[in-house]
């Protein structure tokens, strides 16, 4: 039983280094790991489909891995992304695109994703402080590789080195953050944290090391004002990288917000709601206001990220089932929308800079593009009846349920603003004039396959009821 | 019941059907084709209409109401139990009958509009948008709540406003579609407002519910309706006048009739079908299905018996000096609406109720479909020969369209309301009904205008079809009547004369407002004069008829160009073919004060202070956005101090209990 629910997180944990070795045995140019790669995630994440919701407090291994109902959720969303993630990268190793050069060694590209997707893994299934922050660096690490895995682009590098700097700095922070909740309750396993969270919810100790730790997280999680490091990383990295970044590394870090906050933090859940809305507040505010005058896609998309993190913290400020819920099923939808318009970039890309003015006239080159585009522009901008939409709904509700009306309302208009940039997004795609000729867009089978189905996917999400079904019936917590 | 609701979902949805086909798929391929989904799809409509007729009346349900079907549409439980827009079938000798009326006649008219339409390039949009029209109106027939009859209500609005302004080239035609839409509108928004006051004091829209209210447990309560705290009883007047505020807009009722005669720039057969069975006639069809309603509503039914009358004669007057054919029809149309409503409104007498108004009054929506659908086909006819609408231009057709010319006179004897021709039965009915409902002054204006009527129909029948040709198309050519123009206006002919006596009996035995809840007026006088009397008016205004436009003195062409002058007349005369100047009343308030008073204020204020506190918003935003960019700087001394920064920023400004 234990063996059977485990496999998938026992798979994944060997997956790196089968696809990393699968390449000492045949010729570099070889699709053999690739295939691998394709075989093995699918094969986890339909794994983990089968592993039964609605299992209460969840189940132990050994005593400091968990699986509940938010786990396997969770591991679903970082699965789809991982997925995603690899087949958006897999033109990039064979073109370049967006003036950078081609990437190289794909089977270690995946591994390092795998390596993520596991640390994202271990953050859902921690006990304990140790575990918990072994999974958090364990999902970070490789993303720092990653960024700079165009070994040949100046920019690449000079991100990663921005990305590794802060994100040391931030990880000092969760450390000092972990030290002191260790040493206000003197355990490192989350239920005597609980319990002595508790009894004393008033100690200097505690508060400092929420603080801290909030702080730390800010940064995985592009908070106010903890995003800077963002943009130019965003802008910097590979556009496959930026995607898995801004679906992975966001979900672990809300991930590792939600198991602490309604997990050993519950006691307090009340005294930090000042602090969540505000940073969730400033996060949609300033991610807006970014958002409203960038030219470059990757950098327009950041900050949309970032104050996508801002909406999303708003169901933190929710009862736990209600607002992990709606956490879960946005994450879903999120990552969708996400990937669709990534995957659409990337096309654009192959042939052109990533630019808003680039997707000039693309209406009239390659409608069905121009269609999908919009589609994830008005998914990310909630417009029902799109998936985003009732993502969206659930994250406001969730935070209406304990009364954070005016954050609701401010996060209501700051929507408008939102879909202020994302519609001129979709001007640019469908009523601007381009400039002289256009270079030919070329789609493959797969990414043709794969727009077909995301664009299918952000529309059917929204009211086909078996996902939110899943996610809003089907568990407790 | 199963044939029934066969025949229901037949009725409903093949013209729905229609409009779908032929404005999705056929409409722009083929016009033929269009044309035969629209006959074809009314046609089985109109079949299944007879049959659902035939079965109803003679179950042994009849005259109670049935629904068919009905399914829960938008249920509003936070307010009353009972409270849900439903979606329905709803089947009782009225809306049979009016079942029976719009798809024989809409058929009629598809029929008439593949002549009409032929060489017009959009037809297929024509088809598509006749059918939308037919399918509106049939929902607001067999509606079973005030909700349903809402919706379909404004279907039928926005359906009229395509059709009117279907030749949208023509600047005429878009403001008179702009016109009827908005007056019409105007008046739903008072329509809509007595919904929601009659639904919310009631808790429910159901028909059958608001019909059977008595008013005696409603004079305790009170309730605040915004202004004042009134009693329930009270409000419910005030609803019930709402309410029919929106059938005075949509039938035309004056001052709110402009818009019809205006409605004339559409095609005619549209004209033809807004006139005879949908649109205006929808407005005294609310008032007789709310009749039970509106009759325990203490003087609502003497309002609309005020107005009835009033436009009746009204219109009666304006319609003996225009020139402009279809403008003839029009204002016989409101005279004639003006009986139908009046006669609604007579049956009260102080507090008791005479049916014979209601049943007249339904009577006379059949025969009256009839008549005045085959006229505005006629005059269809006329003009698509002739190449105009002005009187001036036409005379001596009657030897060239031999068909169109006696179908004619069939209908203008019955409009005219000479045994025995259908429109005698139901205005005789009128006029006895007015006369037992006590109401004398109202009955000598009926009995006046139904003699105008003969007037200003004869003048009409002679100055097209009598004295000599004034038109160069006609003068010399031969004219062939089109056959799929022609073969509609004899078909009405038929009902024109017989509906009359055939139908008699079905409405006397089965036309009476079921569930009234105010005592009934048995005895009532007999008046066997009445019938004389009102054939005598009709001989009279015949006689003056001929001797104006068809006796040989006056049909000398220098007499006849004098008769049609209107600018040698006398003020009267002026102030009469200018329709007592209402359009240009409206255009001065229109233009003068809501254009140059009202809308310059809004547009004041939308333009200084709206645009410019939102033109500042969208500058600070901005420069907020510029703030943002302007941190992202790129350097990393900077973005690690943001890390401090904001430890710092959320130990002070995160509340925590530090």
């Amino acid at each position: 039983m234990f063996e059977s629910i485990l496999l998938p997180d026992l798979l994944l944990l060997a997956f790196p280094f089968i696809v990393i070795g699968s390449r000492l045995f045949c010729d570099f140019r070889s699709a053999f790991p690739w295939r691998v790669a394709n075989i093995g995630f699918i094969l986890i994440f339909i794994m983990l489909n089968m592993i039964p919701l609605a299992s209460g407090e969840g189940h132990f291994f050994i005593f400091n891995w968990r699986l509940d109902d938010f786990g396997v959720l969770m591991r679903e969303v970082f699965m789809v992304s991982a997925i995603l993630g690899i087949w958006l990268s897999k033109d990039y190793f064979e073109h370049g695109a967006d003036g950078k050069p081609q990437m190289h060694q794909i089977a270690e590209y995946i591994g390092a994703i795998a390596f993520a997707t596991f640390g994202a893994f271990t953050v859902v299934s921690a006990c304990d402080l140790l575990t918990f922050f072994l999974g958090l660096e364990i999902a970070t690490i490789p993303m720092y590789a990653l960024t700079a895995w165009n070994k040949k682009d100046q920019m690449g590098s000079e991100a990663a080195t921005k990305y590794i700097l802060m994100g040391s700095v931030a990880t000092a922070f969760e450390l000092f953050g972990f030290s002191y909740l260790y040493g206000f309750s003197g355990s490192l396993f989350f239920n005597d944290i609980a319990s002595a969270v508790a009894t004393n919810s008033t100690s200097p100790l505690l508060w400092v090391s929420i603080l801290f730790l909030f702080s730390g997280i800010g940064f995985k999680l592009t908070l106010f004002p903890f995003y800077t490091w963002a943009p130019d990383v965003y802008e910097g990295a590979p556009t496959p990288v930026t995607a898995v970044l801004s679906v992975t590394s966001k979900a672990t870090a809300i991930a590792f917000l939600a198991v602490l906050v309604f997990g050993p933090l519950a006691a307090v859940q009340e005294q930090m709601s000042p602090l969540i809305a505000l940073l969730a507040a400033t996060t949609l505010l300033v991610g807006n206001l970014g958002a409203l005058k960038q030219t470059r896609l990757r950098r327009f998309m950041a900050y949309s990220s970032i104050s996508q993190a801002g909406y999303i913290m708003i169901a933190l400020l929710g009862p736990a089932e209600i607002g992990k819920s709606a956490i879960v099923y946005y994450m879903f939808i999120y990552a969708v929308a996400n990937y669709l318009a990534f995957f659409v970039f990337g096309i654009i890309g192959h042939h052109r800079e990533e630019t808003f003015a680039s997707l000039r006239g693309l209406s009239k080159q390659n409608p069905a593009l121009a269609i999908a585009l919009a589609i994830a522009m008005f998914s990310l901008a909630g417009i029902p009846p799109l998936a985003g939409f009732f993502g969206k709904f659930h994250l406001f509700f969730a935070g209406a349920t304990t009364g954070h009306y005016f954050l609701v309302a401010f996060a209501v208009i700051n929507n408008v603003l939102a879909l202020f940039y994302y519609i001129q997004l979709i001007k640019s795609a469908w009523i601007d004039e381009p400039e002289g000729t256009l270079s030919s867009l070329r789609l493959n089978r797969r990414q043709r396959l794969i727009i077909i189905m995301l664009s299918i996917a952000v529309v059917a999400l929204g009211f086909v009821p078996f996902l939110s079904n899943n996610i809003f019936a089907g568990f407790t917590f | 019941m199963t044939n029934e609701l066969l025949f229901s979902y037949l009725i409903l949805f093949l013209p729905l059907l229609a409009f779908v086909v032929n404005g999705l798929f056929l409409g722009q391929k083929s016009a033929k084709g269009a044309a035969a989904m629209g006959i074809i799809g009314n046609g089985i409509g109109a079949i299944s209409a007879v049959l659902l007729a035939v079965s109803y009346l003679t179950s042994n349900v009849a005259p109670q109401k049935a629904v068919l079907f009905e399914f829960s549409f938008l249920p509003f439980k936070a307010i009353s139990e009972n409270l849900s827009g439903n979606i329905g079938f709803l089947v009782d000798p009225l809306s049979v009958m009016m079942l029976v009326v719009v798809t024989f006649i809409s058929t009629l008219v598809n029929i008439y509009s593949v002549g009409y339409m032929r060489h017009d390039r959009s037809a297929g949009r024509f088809f598509a948008l006749l059918s939308l029209f037919t399918f509106s109106m049939l929902g607001l027939v067999v509606a079973t709540n005030l909700f349903q009859m809402f919706i379909f209500w404004e279907l039928v609005g926005i359906s009229s406003y395509m059709l009117i302004g279907f030749w949208y080239h023509k600047p005429s035609a878009v403001s008179a579609s702009k016109q009827a839409f908005i007056l019409t509108r105007f008046a739903d928004s008072f329509f809509l407002m007595g919904i929601v006051l009659v639904s919310y004091v009631v808790g429910s829209f159901d028909f059958s519910t608001i019909n059977a209210l008595s008013m005696a447990p409603f004079y305790q309560e009170t309730i605040n309706i915004g202004i004042a705290t009134v009693s329930k009883a009270s409000a419910l007047v005030l609803g019930s006048i709402l309410i029919f505020v929106g059938g005075w807009g949509k039938s035309a009722m004056f001052p709110m009739h402009i818009w019809l005669p205006n409605a004339m720039e559409g095609p005619t057969p549209v004209s033809s079908i807004i006139h005879s069975a949908t649109m205006v006639v929808a407005g005294v069809y609310l008032v007789a299905r709310l009749f039970p309603f509106f009759a325990i509503c203490e003087n609502t039914l003497n309002l609309i018996m005020v107005v009835g009358a009033f436009t009746m004669v009204f219109a009666a007057v304006i319609a003996c000096t225009q020139k402009d054919i279809k403008r003839i029809l029009a204002y016989s149309t409101l005279s004639q609406l003006g009986y139908m409503m009046f006669s609604l409104g007579v049956c009260k007498i102080d507090s008791v109720v005479a049916v014979t108004g209601y049943t007249a009054s339904t009577f006379h929506i059949f025969t009256h479909a009839f008549f005045k659908c085959s006229l505005f086909l006629i005059a269809g006819s006329v003009i698509h020969v002739v190449h105009t609408n002005d009187l001036d231009k036409m005379g001596g057709l009657g030897a060239k369209m031999p068909w169109t010319y006696w179908c004619a006179l069939i209908s203008i004897l019955a409009i005219s309301g000479v045994p025995p021709f259908s429109g005698f039965f139901s205005k005789d009915e009128i006029l006895l009904a007015a006369f037992q409902g006590q109401h004398y002054i109202v009955f000598a204006l009926a009995l006046l205008t139904s003699g105008l009527t003969t007037f200003y129909m004869f003048r009409f029948f002679f100055l097209i079809f009598h004295g000599d040709s004034r038109s160069e198309h006609v003068r010399g050519h031969k004219i062939k009547e089109d056959f799929a123009m022609t073969l509609p206006i004899v078909v009405l002919a038929l009902p024109a004369f017989l509906s009359g006596f055939m139908a008699k009996g079905l409405f006397a035995k089965f036309s009476v407002p079921s569930s009234l809840n105010i005592p009934q007026l048995v005895s009532l006088p007999e008046a066997k004069w009445i019938p004389f009397a009102a054939i005598g008016m009709a001989v009279v205004a015949f006689c003056t008829a001929w001797l104006f436009y068809a006796s040989p003195k006056a049909t000398i062409p220098a007499k006849m160009q004098q008769t049609l002058d209107e600018t040698n007349r006398c003020g009267l005369y002026k102030l009469i073919y200018r329709k007592f100047y209402f359009d240009e009343m409206y255009y001065i308030f229109v233009r003068q004060f809501i254009f140059a008073g009202v809308a310059r204020v809004c547009r004041f204020v939308q333009d200084y202070i709206i645009e410019g506190i939102v033109a500042f918003v969208v500058w600070f935003v901005h420069r907020l956005g510029d703030l943002v960019r302007y941190a992202q700087g790129g350097s990393l001394p900077f973005y690690l101090g943001t890390l401090i920064i904001g430890l710092l920023l959320w130990r002070f400004f995160g509340q925590l209990p530090l």
